[in-house]
């Protein structure tokens, strides 16, 4: 059992690793997650430099007291007298992207005027939140400082259950969070689904017959599933690796303060349990749907078959993912702690909670029990439908024969 | 010895086999005969190990058979199936590893078999770029690499040119002369009749007829005597025999269809006495006269 077990997993696995699809899935997946984390940081960095160059010009004095309040985010190419209206060619002599223009208005305050070869509202806005301290400072003759002082709250969360010591640790948990609930999805869907593609070509090319005519159906079976796994786990490996190599992008985001970070990748932010639930909970949710994935399609005679049968499938995949995005947010919600326990759907779930809050022991130990024994009931369903579906030609079965067989 | 012993199978209310028996000696040649349906291949997938029968018994030199034994045996399926991707030479050696080849032993029996069977130059290429007839080769060497017990053989000619089925036969002496037991269907039954030691036609699922093709004629009814000249005088003879009937003539000879049980050397002297008879031949049924028979007595 265990030599013809091995015989499979290890010709299969070959097969697997070969193929043109795994390899592609491994470049696409290292690419999309080069773009998931570097594309947001060089667009903002570029669109930050095309529009950080600016000309100040107008009140004398107002130029002189907003000249370093916009240094913060903009470089001051030139200081122009005067208040006219700038031409393209002036914008080009300096090299800037805007022309801005301050003035008092009638009320007290102060008003800008920009000119710009390209109109970037987010430029505008942006110079407008560096002004409003000065623009208050000039209403109500306050010091300036003292009016940027008030304009900022003080306060500090005090986080009851979060595991975190900061919000910024927070984010940047969900971050590596985040992308990993990503790659677990994207693992088993495309995992899962190649499996069930080499199950329907055996029986397409009807070499089915010949393969449980050498052994018994159940080391098959569980050989390819555990070639599955080890391929995802390579797959794993390999794109996790992207993740620590390409992010980390945003802690130097500098203009761009939104971009995602995961340079928890590389330590803080990931633990070594939190890496090992990972992996274990990989390993447990690709081992269930891989069994279904192998067990459906060995039902199914025809590859233009493959796309309906596995949509019962991978519908739960979709809501293990969706239901595990909400976790992340709220951890322990009732609905999150819910559907860390149902079968399917909490090898995202579970690892979601594990990874944003402090769930207690015997909650670990339950979610990862209840996906054991999801193992091993699937396994023997699986075994079942596979061991008669593998010699099953000519019309699918019925809802109610697969019952029948299921129940034997 | 294969023992098959009153099995039957049935799928939900369909009856694929019923009430079958036969044996099958060591080291001889075994043919199951019978119409598309009949539950020939039924009763291969049951002898393998892979389908459980509901009733009865199959058991190979004395022990029940069952899917651990299935690694002793050979199976070459009616519906051929290959890895297409893969390579001649690998998909040999992983089938020689699932039947239990380890080592060395893969990789010598795999080069042995793909310059047996005229492969050598396919060898490192992905089945699926190789003919029909290439292929088949290829897949019998899966079944029979690692020298099986028990070689089953769902309809092994269907396919190959005369070329190929005569290499085929040359491969399947080669084996019987090694000790492996064969079992092999086919609709050509002037093959298995050339091939086979011993047979059992299968009609609807049951058993119609078994044993030697000797012991098949010698339950068939009738003979077909042929006599020339056909005299009036000859065949005024011939008629006068007990439950014969005339038949027709060709080239000058007449056919009679005579009970088996006839004496025949009576009937030469009586033929002698009264014309001058230069042929005299009494004709052996065919296995391909007892099969249509046995599917007639069935309809």
């Amino acid at each position: 059992m265990i030599g013809d077990f091995l015989t499979v997993f290890t010709a299969e696995f070959g097969r697997r690793i070969r193929s043109r699809p795994f390899q592609i899935g491994v470049l696409l997946g290292v690419l999309g997650i080069l773009a998931f984390t570097k594309l947001p940081l060089l667009l903002a960095n570029a669109f930050g430099e095309a529009g950080s160059s600016i000309v100040l010009a107008g009140d004398r004095e107002l130029v002189e007291r907003a000249k370093p309040l916009l240094e913060r985010d903009f470089t001051v190419a030139a200081v122009e007298s005067g208040a006219r209206a700038p031409a393209l060619a002036d914008l080009k002599a300096h090299g800037a992207a805007s022309w801005v223009t301050l003035q008092s208005d009638s009320h007290g305050g102060m008003r800008f005027d920009m000119y710009s070869s390209d109109s970037q509202s987010s430029t505008a806005k942006s110079i407008a939140g560096d002004l409003t301290s000065l623009n208050i400072a000039v209403a109500t003759s306050l010091p300036r400082q003292r009016v940027h002082d008030l304009l900022r709250v003080p306060y500090t969360v005090h986080a009851l259950s979060s595991r975190f010591s900061s919000s910024r640790d927070a984010t940047k948990a969900w971050s590596v969070s985040y992308l990993l609930l990503l790659v677990l999805y994207m693992l088993i869907l495309i995992n899962g689904q190649l499996l069930m593609a080499s199950v329907v070509e055996e029986k397409t090319s009807r070499i089915a017959e010949l393969l449980v005519a050498s052994i018994s159906p159940i080391p098959l079976l569980y050989g390819k599933i555990a070639a599955a796994v080890a391929a995802g786990l390579i797959q794993m490996v390999c794109w996790i690796l992207a993740g620590v190599l390409f992010g980390g992008g945003g802690s130097h985001a500098g203009a761009a303060s939104d971009v995602p970070d995961f340079s928890g990748l590389l330590g803080g932010s990931v633990s070594a349990l939190e890496a090992i639930a990972f992996v274990v909970l990989f390993v447990l949710g690709l081992l269930q749907y891989a069994m279904l994935f192998a067990a459906v399609g060995s039902l199914i005679n025809r590859t233009e078959d493959l796309g309906s049968v596995s949509l019962p499938i991978v519908l739960p995949i979709i809501a293990g993912l969706l239901i595990s995005m909400s976790a992340l947010q709220m951890p322990d919600s009732n609905w999150a702690v819910t559907a860390s326990f149902v079968p399917l759907l909490s090898p995202f779930v579970l690892f979601a909670r594990i990874a944003m809050s402090q769930i207690p022991v015997w909650q670990v130990a339950l979610g990862f029990a209840i996906n054991f024994a999801t193992v091993y009931f699937v396994a023997m369903l699986a075994g079942k439908l596979y061991r008669v579906g593998m010699l099953l030609y000519g019309r699918p079965p019925s809802l109610s024969q697969v019952w029948n067989v299921l129940r034997t | 010895m294969l023992a098959v012993d009153h099995i039957h199978k049935e799928f939900g209310s369909a009856r694929a086999v019923s009430d079958v028996s036969f044996e099958v000696p060591d080291g001889s040649t075994f043919g199951l005969i019978g119409p598309n349906g009949a539950g020939k291949t039924t009763t291969m997938r049951m002898t393998l190990g892979i389908l459980t029968p509901d009733g009865g018994t199959i058991a190979w030199n004395g022990q029940r058979v069952d899917g651990r034994m299935r690694r002793r045996f050979g199976y070459l399926p009616e519906e051929r199936g290959l890895y297409g991707k893969m390579k001649v030479r690998h998909q040999i050696a992983f089938f020689g590893r699932l039947h239990g080849l380890a080592g060395r032993d893969v990789a010598g029996q795999t080069n042995l078999w793909i310059e047996r069977l005229g492969l050598a130059q396919y060898a490192d290429r992905p089945c699926a770029e190789l003919s029909k007839g290439n292929q088949q080769k290829v897949q019998v060497a899966c079944a029979a690499l690692h020298r099986p017990e028990l070689l089953i053989l769902d309809e092994p000619f269907a396919g190959l040119d005369p070329v190929n089925a005569q290499n085929l036969l040359e491969i399947l002496d080669d084996l019987r002369a090694h000790g492996t037991t064969l079992v092999l269907s086919s609709h050509q039954m002037w093959q298995l009749e050339d091939l086979c030691d011993r047979f059992c036609i299968i009609v609807g699922g049951e058993n119609r007829r078994s044993g030697t093709l000797a012991e098949l004629r010698a339950a068939w009814p009738t003979r077909v005597l042929r006599v020339a000249p056909g005299s009036s005088a000859v065949r005024g003879l011939l008629d006068r025999i007990d439950g014969a009937r005339f038949v027709g003539s060709t080239d000058g000879r007449i056919e009679y269809e005579i009970p088996a049980a006839t004496a025949l050397p009576q009937v030469l002297r009586s033929l002698v006495d009264t014309d001058a008879v230069t042929t005299f031949e009494a004709v052996e049924p065919s296995l391909q006269d007892i099969y249509l028979r046995a599917i007639d007595a069935a309809a």
